[in-house]
């Protein structure tokens, strides 16, 4: 049914120059999944991301969120709709503490009062591990504290679809599978996710659905076990032979 | 069950004794008429409008990413405005000054729009060209009596007591309304959008910054700001001609107090603002070798204390005057 699809592409396409990096790219995301991106490196899943959040504007296609069209949409409005993303090398706002850099979306994007901001902001630092890094400048922060802050940043702003780009790469499997359980809880208060991410046993632990790109097209689209199946995915991603 | 909750602390110790500070010092400001020779009041006058120029232009550098070099437009705009106003319309002088700052608004919107897509360096060329179009304009209007500028001949109407009380009013509203609204703003949802950009556009963007709105309300606030300050001076020189109201000193001046004040603070142009003014009344009388020595101190700060000398007082500790931060303090239940 079409209310229950969040997120619709069609025919999405991107090039820089003479180089197609998302090729008639089209696909939905349903509501209150993880709909996990995998695909090698060069293939075009963070740059369907920036297409998503309005970063970049794509050559041709059509993006809707909750059947309205974003493709003139800048990324604060699209902010502002509800879209939330990490981005893979993290983006802090370096001069200011990790708990303003949450106070940026809760205020700017979700809309809340000083007050009410504070005290959301409070809970994901909470949640995401990042209490005692508070009032730490981000610039400051260890990577890992970094990547933490990206996700804490895009729930603080309480989004309904959620962007998150390589946010497991250089965690440990017991901070991978904090990682995991923290995944989880968010898709329980009903915000949708995309995950693009190369920690196989992570995404595949929590995504119900899997899209593959290759050189910027959609080569496979399926439940974990389809496409790990997929004699193409096992070529082109894992390297193996059907 | 969580047995704790959570405060935002806004204000410290240091920001209260310098808030204390503050309203002491704008207090002596406007009773100066009463206390203070007329060659201190003007250098009241003086400090006050390198202050109010000075923290406007860390507004728009320091905090929105817009280098202007170009701000001379607005202060010799305003000064001509609130000349014709006094002098060929005939408002009273000091009521002229509040009016004449719809022209530094009005030419800031189409300037903005003009060079908002250039970037960086090109975006400061730009306002370079558009300050010089204007100045060049005016040589060139006869009603402004061209490049010969303007005398305020009414101020004459008022004896100099009159004019002191007027300007040390003034300039304390001009305080009040550049550093005390920028303090304002910046402590705002205003100011974390602000601060958010200066320190990742991109990123601030993606986290529901509107950065163009808020580039343009600051470019537009910071020539009104400037003006104001360029109308006082003005004022009280009684004289205006396009070479000195148009000067690309004031750009240069204001590039010297941020950068060694400290770039992105309030207490930074407050800091380099006294550092010109009095270097400019104890060295000035060298001329050339005084300004070589100030673009060497400009060269030196960049170089090895990007934050100026507010960036190197903070590291003996962080005592703010202007606090802008949150900071989260858990408190037990």
């Amino acid at each position: 049914m079409a209310d229950q699809v969040i997120l619709s592409a069609r025919g999405l396409s991107k090039r820089f120059g003479a180089i197609t990096v998302i090729d008639d790219v089209s696909f939905d995301v349903n509501r209150g999944e993880v709909l996990g991106i995998l695909g090698p490196n060069g293939a075009g899943k963070t740059t369907l991301f920036n297409l998503i959040s309005g970063d970049l504007a794509a050559n041709g296609g059509a993006l809707s969120l909750d059947g309205a069209q974003l493709a003139a949409e800048p990324p604060y409005r699209r902010c502002k709709r509800g879209i939330g993303r990490t981005y893979q090398v993290p983006q802090p706002f370096g001069a200011m503490s990790a708990f303003e850099n949450l106070m940026v979306p809760a205020m700017l994007s979700a809309g809340l009062s000083e007050t009410d901001a504070a005290a959301h902001c409070a809970q994901v630092l909470e949640d995401c591990g990042l209490s005692a890094r508070a009032n730490t400048d981000a610039g400051k922060l260890t990577l890992l504290d970094r990547k933490r802050l990206e996700l804490a940043r895009a729930l603080a702003g309480r989004p309904k679809l959620l962007l998150l780009d390589e946010i497991a790469g250089g965690l440990t499997d017991a901070e991978g599978a904090e990682l995991v359980k923290l995944v989880r809880r968010v898709k329980a208060t009903g915000v949708t996710i995309i995950w693009i991410e190369h920690v196989l046993h992570a995404l595949m632990a929590v995504a119900d659905r899997v899209m593959v790109l290759n050189f910027g097209e959609k080569i496979a689209m399926g439940t974990p076990q389809e496409v790990l199946q997929d004699p193409e995915v096992r070529r082109v991603y894992m390297g193996l032979e059907a | 069950m969580t047995s704790h909750t959570y405060t935002v602390q806004r204000s410290t110790l240091s920001s209260r004794i310098a808030l204390t500070l503050g309203a002491a010092v704008l207090v002596a400001l406007v009773a100066m008429p009463w206390w203070a020779t007329s060659g201190n009041i003007r250098w009241a006058i003086e400090l006050s409008c390198y202050l109010a120029i000075a923290q406007m232009w860390n507004l728009l550098a320091g905090y929105a990413g817009l280098v202007s070099v170009g701000q001379q437009a607005f202060i010799g705009l305003t000064g001509y405005t609130l000349f014709v106003l006094a002098q060929n319309f005939g408002v009273n002088p000091f009521l002229a000054v509040p009016l004449a700052l719809v022209a530094p608004a009005l030419l800031a919107v189409p300037t903005y729009l003009l060079l908002r897509r250039l970037d960086g360096p090109y975006f400061s060329i730009g306002t370079w060209v558009v300050a010089e179009a204007v100045r060049l304009t005016t040589t060139n209007i006869d009603y402004v009596n061209a490049g010969a500028g303007l005398t305020l001949r009414v101020m004459t109407n008022y004896s100099q007591h009159e004019r002191e009380v007027a300007f040390v009013i003034l300039c304390a509203l001009l305080l009040l309304t550049t550093i005390g609204g920028s303090y304002l703003i910046l402590r705002s949802k205003v100011g974390l959008a602000l601060t958010a950009m200066r320190d990742n556009p991109v990123a601030a963007a993606s986290q529901g910054v509107n950065v163009g709105r808020m580039r343009f309300l600051i470019f537009v606030a910071a020539a009104v700001g400037t003006g104001f300050a360029g109308a006082i001076y003005y004022m009280a020189q009684l004289r205006i001609t396009p070479a000195a109201g148009f000067d690309p000193f004031w750009a240069s001046m204001s590039i010297f107090i941020i950068m060694v004040g400290g770039i992105g603070s309030i207490e930074g142009a407050i800091i380099g603002a006294l550092i010109y003014f009095f270097a400019d009344r104890l060295f000035g009388e060298y001329g050339s070798a005084y300004l070589i020595v100030l673009g060497l101190l400009t060269l030196v700060i960049a170089l090895y204390a990007r934050g100026g000398v507010w960036g190197l007082i903070q590291k003996l500790g962080d005592h703010p005057w202007f606090p802008v931060r949150r900071i989260l303090i858990k408190v037990e239940k």
